[in-house]
């Protein structure tokens, strides 16, 4: 899975916008979409509310989530666990990124927050890739990806599903009594 | 004795100062914290003489030609006077002197100091010099016995002390004061007084009251007070004589009491209200002189002199007979009502009156004899509940007025006495604000937030500057505006932004008004008002503005820049709102006592019939509130928010009254949080504000979110099923009004939104009567089925009778029949105003049917079927409302839009009649099923017979014209004196407004000829022809050759005409013979009516069976003849 696309699936998320333009109720596949009104806050999709950013025509109300001391909070939170702590939003990694780069100007601290979601983003995959070492020295047989975001899972899994591959390949390899016609399926 | 207050005149800068007089009277002599002293000659001294001592001067006392002053350097230094010459440094301390004195004689000064010390020196030699210690506070003041003897001073440890001066010791102390650590952190500086002359007893300051000690014994003898000190007293002053005392407070009030009747002589109030801080009597006893904090001088002049003298006279009192009467005559009641104030004001009575006697026997020599028996008064009078004393203090005080005013002019000015006041105190009026806007203070803030933009306003270091920021991007781009003028009020409207000044000292109050949708390239204009008149408060209409002024006028201006109307207002405004062609305006109607506010409101409308809906009525607030928002909802119905947070609404339809429709403090998460509203809307529901926590505003960094609250009438019991609908209901009756008035004031409305409402509101009803059948309360399901309208009734019978309420069904059904012949009487009404005749309203569509029913009765039955037998017919039943919904509001339009319909179609929704029958149908039909055959009967007859007294509505009409037309046949019958042009008139009208209905009407239209194929539909529809309509057939032809030019209705207008010029047995016997084509269609009741027949003057009403069957008059004769026609 390109991470791209798990970007797209990120822009399926609702945002708040507060439009100054008037528009009644839009009827799209996916759901009714507005009354807009100018200057009243309404949900839209991110990647509406994305393009009407950029076309000037609204303004972005950051999620509840997205402020320095909630993420500071978060932040200590995941460092201080072992496991993997619950994540404000299952994108927030992908809505970080999206709208601290289309919207900087609407959300407050944009720098520091963009910090600390990669601070937190850095933990835990640096969490990830420990317990994916655990995983593997150990020979373990199942693991638990509670609270793990898409993004996240997708970061390691080729990685992880190809070395577990050769590994297992390796493996058999050393077994006594492996054929010989294996090794030569190389 | 009322003096004259002079006016202040500046005497030092801003701080403490003092005052006293020299020997002679002829300085007044003042220092201050400006380090000078002055010799003013008079209060209007323009020159005065000053002497620079130091860099302040905390006291002075001026005596023998030579004048003391604590000065800032630590020192008490003298200086000649009136020369000014320095004479020396009488002594040091080792810190600042705060009060100075001389003793009597002028051969001593004593000085109190913050060092806690109070130093006694001689003037002569200052090496003489006595310190008295023991304060454990800086010392406050110091006053001398009058003898010499003793010295008082009063300290910041709370102590004021008695002094033996040649022992050094303390004779006496008394806690009477608040403790401080610093003289000025001390709340007073309580200045004490020694009665000069009698030297008998010494005055001190406590609170707001001055307690008296006797010297020698040092017993408290007596407390002066006056009720309206509600301040500390600052300073006292004895009169020369000795007879009065003077006291100056904090709140700037000065008091003057006669000691020896306790009695309040003299009350004035500073004219600013500061602080007094020096006080001093002249000499003669004729003015008193006083500063204030802020380094003013003023003058009390013309002090009773007469008194004076009399007191500092009395022994040979005698001599000054005028005085000393009414000293004996009133001084009893004096007394009295000055111990029963005493009493009131916790002050033990009985010392009180203890003290009296011993004044009294210093003072009032000659009144020695009355002093026991006024004792014995007193005592019963204290043991007299405080209820009765009041009342007897009343009776006093009049009878104190009227001899006082007859008996004894010259002493009359002794008592101005005033009743004490103890009701409830006023309320400082709210200030005009801008409603969306935060307090002007703040250097960041928002100048306005409605719904057409925000306006925001920096006031700091770097900028003073404005923002304009529109939340739909469409109306303007965001403006940035330096604010060079300092303007402190914006709206902003679709149209313009209007921005006002206050007026600075230079500068006039402005408006400034940039008008960005003018489609000239001057964008901008600007009026000063007149000197002296500030703009207070503003708002923008559409295509005006308006501007309350602090003169209480309002200035009516064009958007462009055109003064219009001016009018005064009734009182101060406090606020202003405008919505389109409205101006709702606020303002005090009168002073609000214990925090409540008194608030008019005024809603004006300014279109082309300009006038006043609200007339100054008084605006309900919350308890102890005041107004916080003010504006219009986006439909146009004034609205407002309270400090409470409780949001009212008008209610056009209940007299204009405000009905509360949310309370935001309800919603707020802790009690320090407020919303911040910024619009009102109706349809949706939608209160829209800002959360503010832990504020009533809100900042404007960060960019605050706006949220949305629901409306919720405080109705009982909302938690409960029945509550909660109740509350639904009567919310969206309520917010529903604004449709009627748009309407009415010619405004397009929302159709659907208004159907949907309507539709909304019946169910509710329907849901709440299922609910009361639920709970075996058949009698409120009576009441709310008076709220229904017709069809919603028919449908609740329904219900009633499915649940087998047989009772309820029935009453429910005479209830529906009710509503029926009221829409019929209503009908009636409207038929008299043309514009109306032809527009159905739900019920009328049961009426025309009932007296059709029996025609139509097959079709409904078809219905019937069509509608199935359960309740889900509610569908069905909502799907006519909508219909009857838009046939009722379309009897509003024609008003707005008459002139803009030219479109002229063909007539007839006769579909439409038939549709809506069916509900009509199952009102009459369906209790008779559920009870029997009688009760149908009986229905039935109750219908016919409200038919008949109506019957004039809902006839047949002519059949080729639409059903709308009907009443305009039987109309000129039933007034013979209308005139043929009045009836054209009235088609004419009817048309028009039929042009209106026309569209929404159905597409079954009956073609105005009676066209081949419409006989079929006719008898379909029960309806046949009349004589008028096969008169017109035949004639049609004539009328057309006539005039080729004319169109349908035209033509029928023009056959009308000729047919009613026809003689009535020529109209009579077409009417025989449409009956005869007819017949079939006419049932045997009918028959019945027609065989009563019509006489010749009732010949025009043949042409419609319907109405034949209503005539009264029954004549055998023609009955028989019109039966000879039908043979033909």
């Amino acid at each position: 899975m390109d991470p791209s696309e798990v970007e797209f699936l990120a822009e399926k998320e609702v945002v708040k916008i507060i439009p100054n333009f008037s528009l009644d109720k839009v009827y799209l596949i996916g759901g009714d979409l507005g009354p807009f009104n100018p200057g009243l806050p309404v949900d839209v999709p991110v990647w509406l509310a994305l393009n009407l950013k950029q076309r000037q025509k609204c303004r972005i109300v950051p999620p509840d989530w997205m402020d320095v001391e909630k993420l500071e909070e978060m932040r200590e939170l995941e460092r201080k666990e072992n496991t993997f702590t619950p994540v404000p939003s299952p994108y927030y990694m992908e809505l970080t990124k999206l709208l601290l780069n289309h919207a900087s100007d609407n959300i407050p601290k944009a720098d520091e927050i963009r910090t600390l979601v990669k601070d937190i983003w850095d933990t835990r995959i640096a969490k990830l890739r420990l317990s994916a070492d655990s995983f593997i020295t150990q020979q373990e047989a199942h693991a638990k990806l509670d609270n793990l975001t898409l993004m996240e899972i997708n970061t390691i899994r080729t990685f992880l599903l190809d070395s577990l591959n050769c590994m297992y390949k390796l493996r058999s390899n050393l077994q006594p009594g492996s054929s010989k016609g294996q090794f030569t399926d190389y | 004795m009322p003096c004259e207050r002079k006016p202040m005149r500046y005497g030092h800068s801003e701080g403490h100062t003092e005052v006293c007089f020299d020997d002679t009277g002829k300085f007044i002599v003042t220092c201050g914290s400006d380090g000078d002293v002055r010799m003013f000659e008079s209060l209007d001294d323009d020159d005065p003489k000053f002497i620079t001592v130091g860099e302040k001067v905390y006291s002075l006392a001026v005596k023998n030609g030579k004048l003391v002053t604590a000065t800032s350097s630590n020192t008490v230094q003298i200086h000649t006077f009136p020369d000014g010459d320095p004479d020396g440094i009488l002594t040091r301390f080792t810190t600042n002197a705060t009060h100075v004195t001389f003793n009597s004689s002028g051969s001593r000064v004593a000085a109190g100091s913050s060092d806690f010390m109070v130093k006694v020196v001689e003037v002569s030699d200052s090496s003489q010099q006595k310190a008295l210690r023991g304060h454990e506070a800086p010392v406050l003041s110091v006053t001398f016995d009058p003898k010499d003897e003793f010295l008082a001073s009063a300290s910041c440890d709370g102590s004021v002390v008695v002094w033996n001066i040649e022992e050094q010791t303390q004779v006496i102390s008394w806690p009477l004061l608040q403790k401080t650590n610093d003289v000025s952190n001390a709340k007073s500086l309580c200045r004490l007084a020694w009665q000069p002359r009698a030297a008998k007893l010494l005055a001190v300051p406590v609170e707001t009251k001055v307690q008296l000690y006797e010297r020698g014994s040092w017993d408290h003898v007596t407390t002066l007070s006056d009720d309206l000190l509600t301040q500390p007293i600052n300073v006292l002053a004895w009169s020369p004589c000795g007879r009065f005392l003077a006291a100056g407070c904090i709140g700037g009030l000065m008091t003057v009491w006669d000691v020896t009747s306790k009695l309040c002589v003299e009350r004035q109030k500073h004219e600013k209200g500061f602080t007094v801080c020096g006080l001093a009597w002249h000499p003669s006893g004729s003015q008193i002189a006083y500063t204030d904090t802020e380094g003013s001088l003023g003058l009390l002049d013309g002090f009773s002199t007469s008194a004076t003298d009399s007191s500092s006279t009395k022994v040979q009192a005698p001599a000054k007979k005028p005085a000393k009467d009414f000293d004996d005559l009133f001084d009893d009641d004096d007394d009295r009502l000055m111990d029963e104030g005493l009493s009131d004001t916790n002050s033990p009575a009985k010392k009180a009156a203890a003290a009296d006697d011993d004044e009294d026997d210093d003072f009032l020599m000659p009144a020695t004899g009355r002093v026991r028996n006024r004792g014995a008064i007193l005592d019963d009078e204290n043991s007299l509940d405080t209820g009765s004393l009041k009342l007897g203090q009343d009776k006093f005080m009049d009878d104190d007025d009227d001899a006082g005013s007859t008996t004894v002019p010259a002493a009359a000015p002794l008592v101005p006495l005033r009743p004490v006041y103890e009701g409830p105190l006023p309320t400082p009026p709210q200030k005009a604000f801008q409603p969306g806007s935060t307090p002007a203070h703040l250097t960041h803030r928002f100048m306005i937030w409605n719904s057409v933009g925000i306006v925001r306003g920096y006031n700091d270091e770097q900028d003073n500057a404005i923002d304009v920021e529109f939340h739909d991007s469409a109306v303007h781009h965001a403006m940035h505006l330096t604010n060079s003028l300092g303007h402190t009020m914006v709206d902003i409207s679709q149209e313009a932004v209007l921005l006002a000044c206050p007026s600075t000292d230079e500068l006039a109050s402005k408006l400034q008004c940039l008008h960005f949708s003018s489609w000239d390239t001057n964008k901008e204009w600007m009026v000063d008002l007149p000197k002296g008149e500030d703009a207070k408060a503003l708002c923008l209409g559409q295509g005006w503005a308006a501007v309350a002024t602090s003169t209480l006028t309002l200035r009516l201006f064009s958007i462009g820049g055109i003064q219009r109307e001016i009018f005064s207002l009734p009182g101060p405004v406090v606020c202003m709102a405008a919505h389109g062609e409205q101006l709702l305006i606020i303002y005090h109607r009168a002073t609000g006592f214990d925090g409540e506010q008194a608030l008019g409101v005024q809603l004006l409308q300014l279109s082309q019939r300009k006038r006043q809906l609200i007339n100054g009525e008084s605006l309900p607030l919350s308890h102890r509130s005041y107004l916080s928002w003010l504006g219009f909802t986006a439909e146009g119905t004034p609205c407002y928010v309270d400090s409470e947070g409780v949001v009212r609404m008008l209610n056009r339809s209940l007299g204009n009254t405000w009905t509360p429709v949310c309370n935001t403090r309800e919603t707020c998460k802790s009690k320090s949080d407020h919303y911040w509203v910024v619009g009102v809307h109706e349809n949706p529901q939608q209160l829209r504000c800002i959360p503010c926590k832990g504020s009533r505003y809100p900042p404007t960094l960060p960019r605050p979110a706006v949220a949305i609250l629901p409306f919720k009438l405080p109705l009982c019991q909302t938690s409960t099923e029945k509550g909660q609908m109740e509350e639904q209901y009567w919310r969206s009756v309520l917010f529903h009004n604004h449709y009627s008035f748009l309407s009415s004031s010619g405004y397009e409305i929302n159709e659907d939104g208004q159907n949907q409402s309507q539709k909304e509101q019946q169910e509710l009803l329907m849901k709440m009567f299922a609910l009361s059948c639920k709970l075996e309360r058949e009698f409120r399901c009576m009441e709310l089925a008076e709220l229904m309208t017709q069809n919603v009734v028919t449908l609740a019978i329904r219900y009633a009778s499915r649940s087998r309420r047989m009772v309820l069904a029935q009453r429910l059904s005479e209830i529906a029949l009710e509503k029926a012949s009221q829409v019929q009487e209503e009908e009636e009404e409207e038929e008299e105003e043309p514009d109306y005749s032809n527009i159905r309203r739900p019920s009328g569509h049961g009426q025309t049917e009932a007296t059709r029913g029996r025609y139509n009765s097959r079709h409904n039955q078809e219905e019937e079927e069509e509608q199935g037998e359960d309740l889900a017919e509610d569908d069905d039943g909502q799907e006519m409302e909508t219909e009857e919904a838009t046939e009722t509001k379309k009897r509003v339009n024609p008003f707005a839009k008459e002139a803009g319909s030219p479109v002229k179609l063909p007539p007839t929704p006769v579909g439409k009649v038939v549709r809506s029958n069916p509900f009509k149908v199952l009102g009459s039909g369906k209790p008779p099923a559920s009870s029997g055959q009688p009760r149908m009967t009986n229905i039935l007859d109750n219908m016919t017979s409200s038919r008949k007294s109506a019957p004039l509505s809902g006839s047949a009409g002519k059949p080729n014209k639409s059903p709308v037309l009907k009443p305009l046949v039987p109309r000129p019958k039933t007034k013979t004196q209308s005139t043929l042009l009045q009836m054209t008139a009235t088609k004419t009208t009817s048309k028009k407004t039929q042009d209106n209905t026309e569209p929404a009407a159905d597409q079954q239209k009956q073609p105005d000829v009676p066209p081949p194929a419409s006989p079929a539909e006719n008898t379909e529809n029960k309806r046949p022809k009349t004589g008028f309509q096969l008169w017109l057939e035949e004639n049609r032809k004539n009328i057309t050759a006539d005039h080729p030019d004319l169109d349908e209705t035209d033509i029928i207008k023009e056959a009308m005409g000729r047919f009613r010029t026809l003689s009535a047995e020529e109209r009579l016997s077409w009417t025989e013979r449409a009956k005869g084509q007819s017949g079939d269609a006419a049932d045997l009741k009918k028959r019945k009516r027609a065989e009563g027949g019509d006489g010749v003057e009732n010949e025009k009403a043949e042409d419609d069976e319907n109405r034949a069957r209503k005539k009264k008059p029954v004549d055998p004769s023609s009955k028989l003849s019109a039966f000879a026609f039908n043979k033909n």
